[in-house]
């Protein structure tokens, strides 16, 4: 793991582990409701200050916190256009697939690339230490795979390239 | 007004009893200290850098943190934001866990502890938006000169990559310290900095 990596992912960590302490919270407005509050925004006391934590411009991360549910933004590191398109493609492969990842959320929020949501009732049914790990874990490894497909890519490319100018040779 | 359709209109939020109407100033203490202006923020700033330069970088932290504007306006804040971080970025890596012990020791120190907090967090999240809202479309060329750009164009914002990595050694070393607490004071204490 790279030196500037190691803070960030760390950052994250305790950021999260201070945030995800959230218990179930019924809804103000309407009786025998019970909605995360960070989407209905019902109410500006029960939503908390927002954390930012970035490492630069392209990579960081928003946790926004609020009384029965987080939610957890990322923006994926694009250095240029092709993995601007990667990292499009895969988060709209996983956005279109939420319902089998739970903590997903379908629509990411407005400048960033991939947005979770975890409730209460997550955190009861699955561990909490482990739904970190998985962000952390998802936080790694989608680093990698944009720049293995990267290079997979020009290495396709070019012997697309290669085998089509062959004739020509 | 009848070409509204009235099934629209949300009536919670013209119901002053209503919980989207809460007041949020009720939430922030009496004891807040007197609203701050920029100027004022702008002296500590010069002093702060005085102290800074005459080599007591744990005196500077400390007071840059005493005189936190809780109660200040926008302004204010951004200048003592602009100073916190001057502070931070001017003390060596090797005495940060030293410098932190200090500050948050002795009395009030859990209060500079989550004040500092508060500005990693603020410092970490004001450079973001200016820039960083966008899709990188700038960065035209494939190659990495992109990458070189990007940098440059954080020189010249005031070190973006370089501000975040010293924020990040500083909340990590913060939080070996000050624990997990102090993030949820963060997110919790209306009297932001």
């Amino acid at each position: 793991m790279s030196q500037s990596l190691r803070p960030y992912l760390q950052a994250v960590r305790s950021s999260l582990t201070a945030a995800l302490t959230i218990s179930n919270f019924a809804s103000q407005t309407s009786e025998r409701h019970n909605c995360p509050e960070i989407e209905a925004n019902s109410s500006p006391e029960i939503l908390l200050n927002p954390l930012h934590i970035s490492r630069n411009e392209n990579e960081k991360v928003k946790i926004e916190p609020s009384y029965n549910s987080v939610r957890i933004s990322i923006r994926i590191k694009q250095a240029d256009e092709i993995e601007h398109i990667l990292v499009h493609k895969f988060t709209r492969f996983l956005t279109q697939r939420a319902e089998s990842f739970f903590i997903l959320r379908r629509k990411p929020v407005e400048g960033y690339d991939i947005s979770f949501l975890i409730t209460n009732f997550h955190t009861e049914k699955m561990l909490t230490h482990k739904l970190i790990d998985f962000v952390i874990e998802f936080m790694e490894e989608v680093d990698k795979e944009i720049s293995e497909m990267k290079l997979f890519l020009n290495a396709r490319a070019r012997f697309v390239a290669e085998s089509f100018l062959t004739p020509f040779d | 007004m009848s070409q509204i359709n009235y099934r629209t209109i949300n009536i919670d939020a013209l119901d002053p009893e209503s919980s989207a109407n809460f007041p949020m100033e009720s939430l922030l203490p009496a004891t807040l200290p007197q609203a701050a202006s920029a100027s004022d923020a702008a002296n500590a700033a010069t002093q702060v850098r005085q102290m800074l330069r005459g080599g007591d970088p744990e005196g500077a932290l400390r007071t840059v943190l005493d005189t936190a504007p809780l109660g200040g306006d926008d302004r204010a804040k951004e200048v003592h934001l602009a100073t916190v971080i001057d502070v931070l970025q001017g003390i060596r890596q090797g005495e940060m866990t030293r410098i932190l012990e200090g500050v948050c020791s002795g009395d009030g120190g859990a209060e500079r502890a989550d004040c500092l907090m508060k500005y990693l967090y603020k410092g970490m999240s004001s450079a973001a938006p200016s820039s960083g809202a966008q899709s990188p479309k700038k960065s035209v060329s494939p190659q990495d000169t992109g990458f070189s750009q990007i940098q440059a164009r954080n020189l010249g914002e005031g070190g973006g990559g370089q501000q975040m990595s010293v924020l990040l050694s500083w909340h990590e070393r913060l939080v070996d310290i000050a624990g997990t607490g102090s993030i949820v004071r963060v997110m919790t204490d209306r009297r932001t900095v």
